[in-house]
């Protein structure tokens, strides 16, 4: 990867971002966007795979700062194996989700807007996944947050613009919170890079405004992962939100929050994690048994699998909290496949709606719907077992690996709790399965001879398969990611390197 | 000085947080619109010198204030700027389709 040297991290920021602004221009070419759209994501999965490929062939983060400004001056953006594997995620995802809204009937899709917020969504994914400077990271999630809640606020859906208002006012304290945060650190240390206070902390880690600034980034964090109290906007949101961008929200987005944790707890406030982890333990074994047992208890597939979302994101969090270099992998794991899976159910669900003839994913209406169409039957049912971690599929890889390190931890009780909380998953996947594609459909209730295209989903249920199958390279790749994250000295050399002797000359 | 400023900070978070609180989407989002201001001035006190010094005021460099955190609340303010259009343009849709600008009214969602 000579070609870009190291610029190669700026690319899949940029080329989405790049992408969007030119879309914009072609507004009146309709017939094109998806197109554009599509190429400018699928260039952008390229880099990110170059990326990670060069991250790891060279052994070290791999970092750029911007305008050519040494590390603690100037805005860095760092390329280490944990954000390389995010973002690679996190745009496999936004890939087939183009892919799902370019074969989408919804009317929403038209609007010649469309494509370019969901190309900005996909730069402040990556940007605030790639940086290395804690105030820039308020810039690209303000950017997520506002083109995620454009997307929804114009959905077919006639509560879109209520889930969307509702999201905003979350997001925006969330966002006061993020600043109040930095506003602490910059008082504490003086510095807004997150190497720079990595070293900084960890010198002086007793400073009094330090735990103020702990608790307002695990608040913001919280609101961005939809943690268990934060959680009661999350399933209204994701469900009015136009199948391709619900499919994005519940998978990858609040993969950000659960990224800021990993962050907090192995870089930022090494010397604090002892006080989070027992929190994210508790707060992710409430969200597995809360988002359970709402699941079970929904009347529309899309809020079923939004509250789903919940109690995987409990597990990952869990995993973080056990704080084992296995129990982190084992996060790793688990956050790449759930996102595969459950915007693959997502898109699914979707996908039934449109078939219905009244457009709706409420159970009432899209029971037996599923009858004629036996193809998205077998779909849903290998997605469902994905979500709840039955073998062949990639969900039984990570809930192996999360139930392992957790025996390795010793922690029994968490376990047992967990264990029988996931068996929740297949009772409503199941249910949601019998209910669409082995009733009768209600009376007056047809299905419609075209909806949306199933091609989308049928890739992501593959990449289902695929990842339970064969296992071993993403779980070798979490166990390396575990290993760079557990030392934070590696990010840290890298990103300040040659710029350290300039920082303690200069005082 | 400091302690003015420290409390002009905290009277407008609590007026913010109160005006968030209720019911009415207009009074909600002016109490956003506080708050957006609240953590600004916050941020400006992180760098500030006896509360209130301009930087490069020809004092001398350990008696200036610094003049990173003012630059942050540039991009803060524009930011609240766009966050603030875009509330109120979501909530003159809301105001229009519900009928109402009681936030216990707009309650599709529970159905």
């Amino acid at each position: 990867m000579t070609l870009f040297g190291d610029h190669l991290v700026l690319l899949p920021v940029l080329i989405p971002f790049l992408g969007g602004a030119l879309g914009l221009l072609l507004k009146r070419q309709q017939p094109l966007q998806p197109w554009w759209a599509l190429a400018a994501m699928a260039t952008a999965l390229a880099c990110t795979c170059g990326l990670l490929a060069a991250v790891w062939r060279s052994g070290h983060p791999l970092v750029l700062q911007i305008g050519g400004w040494p590390a603690p001056f100037g805005i860095s953006l760092v390329a280490d194996l944990l954000a390389a594997l995010f973002v690679l995620m996190s745009q496999i995802v936004l890939v087939v989700g183009m892919l799902y809204a370019a074969g989408s009937r919804d009317s929403c899709i038209q609007y010649p807007t469309f494509y370019p917020f969901f190309l900005f969504l996909a730069a402040g994914l990556s940007g605030a996944l790639l940086t290395g400077d804690i105030f820039n990271l308020f810039v690209f999630v303000e950017l997520l947050a506002i083109s995620s809640t454009i997307l929804t606020a114009i959905s077919d859906d006639r509560y879109g613009t209520e889930a969307a208002y509702k999201y905003f006012y979350m997001s925006q304290l969330a966002a006061f919170f993020l600043l109040l945060a930095i506003g602490a650190l910059y008082v504490s240390c003086g510095s807004l890079n997150m190497a720079h206070l990595a070293v900084l902390i960890a010198e002086n880690p007793h400073q009094s405004l330090l735990p103020l600034a702990v608790a307002l980034l695990a608040a913001a964090f919280m609101i961005k992962s939809a943690t268990f109290p934060f959680h009661f906007w999350q399933p209204d949101f994701h469900t009015a939100a136009p199948t391709p961008i619900s499919a994005m929200l519940s998978s990858i987005v609040v993969k950000l929050g659960v990224y800021g944790f990993i962050r907090m707890c192995t870089l930022l406030f090494v010397d604090y994690s002892v006080l989070i982890q027992p929190v994210l333990i508790i707060l992710g074994v409430a969200g597995i048994c809360m988002g359970g047992i709402s699941a079970v208890g929904t009347h529309n597939v899309k809020r079923m699998l939004a509250y789903s979302t919940l109690a995987q994101v409990g597990f990952i969090l869990v995993a973080i909290g056990w704080g084992t270099p296995l129990a982190l992998a084992a996060a790793l794991v688990f956050a790449f496949n759930h996102s595969i899976a459950k915007s693959a159910m997502l898109m699914l669900a979707g996908y039934i709606a449109s078939r219905a003839s009244v457009k709706s994913a409420s159970f009432d209406i899209v029971t037996g719907v599923g009858r004629p169409l036996p193809l998205a039957g077998a779909l849903f049912l290998i997605g469902g077992l994905g979500l709840a971690g039955i073998p062949p599929t990639n969900g039984f890889i990570s809930k192996m690996m999360v139930f392992k390190s957790g025996i390795a931890a010793q922690q029994s009780w968490v376990l047992l709790i967990i264990g029988l909380a996931s068996t929740l998953t297949l009772v409503y996947t199941i249910r949601a399965f019998m209910r669409i594609w082995w009733q009768a459909p209600v009376q007056g209730i047809g299905t419609r001879p075209r909806g949306d295209r199933i091609y989308a989903p049928l890739l992501l249920v593959a990449m289902v398969l695929a990842l339970g199958l064969f296992a071993e390279p993403l779980v070798l790749l979490a166990r390396e990611t575990a290993r760079w994250v557990g030392n934070p000295d590696i990010y840290i050399q890298a990103v300040l390197g040659q710029g350290r002797t300039v920082i303690e000359t200069g005082g | 000085m400091e302690i003015l400023t420290a409390f002009a900070i905290g009277l407008t978070f609590a007026v913010g947080l109160f005006q968030i609180l209720r019911r009415n989407v207009i009074r909600a989002a002016m109490g956003l619109m506080l708050l957006a201001n609240a953590v600004n001035l916050f941020l400006l006190t992180t760098g500030a010198f006896w509360g209130a010094k301009a930087p490069y005021v020809g004092l001398p460099v350990e008696m200036q204030s610094d003049a990173l955190p003012q630059a942050l609340i540039l991009t803060a303010i524009v930011i609240s700027l766009g966050t603030t259009a875009f509330v109120l343009a979501m909530l003159l849709v809301i105001a229009r389709r519900y009928d109402t600008c009681d936030s216990d009214q707009v309650d599709g969602l529970k159905q």
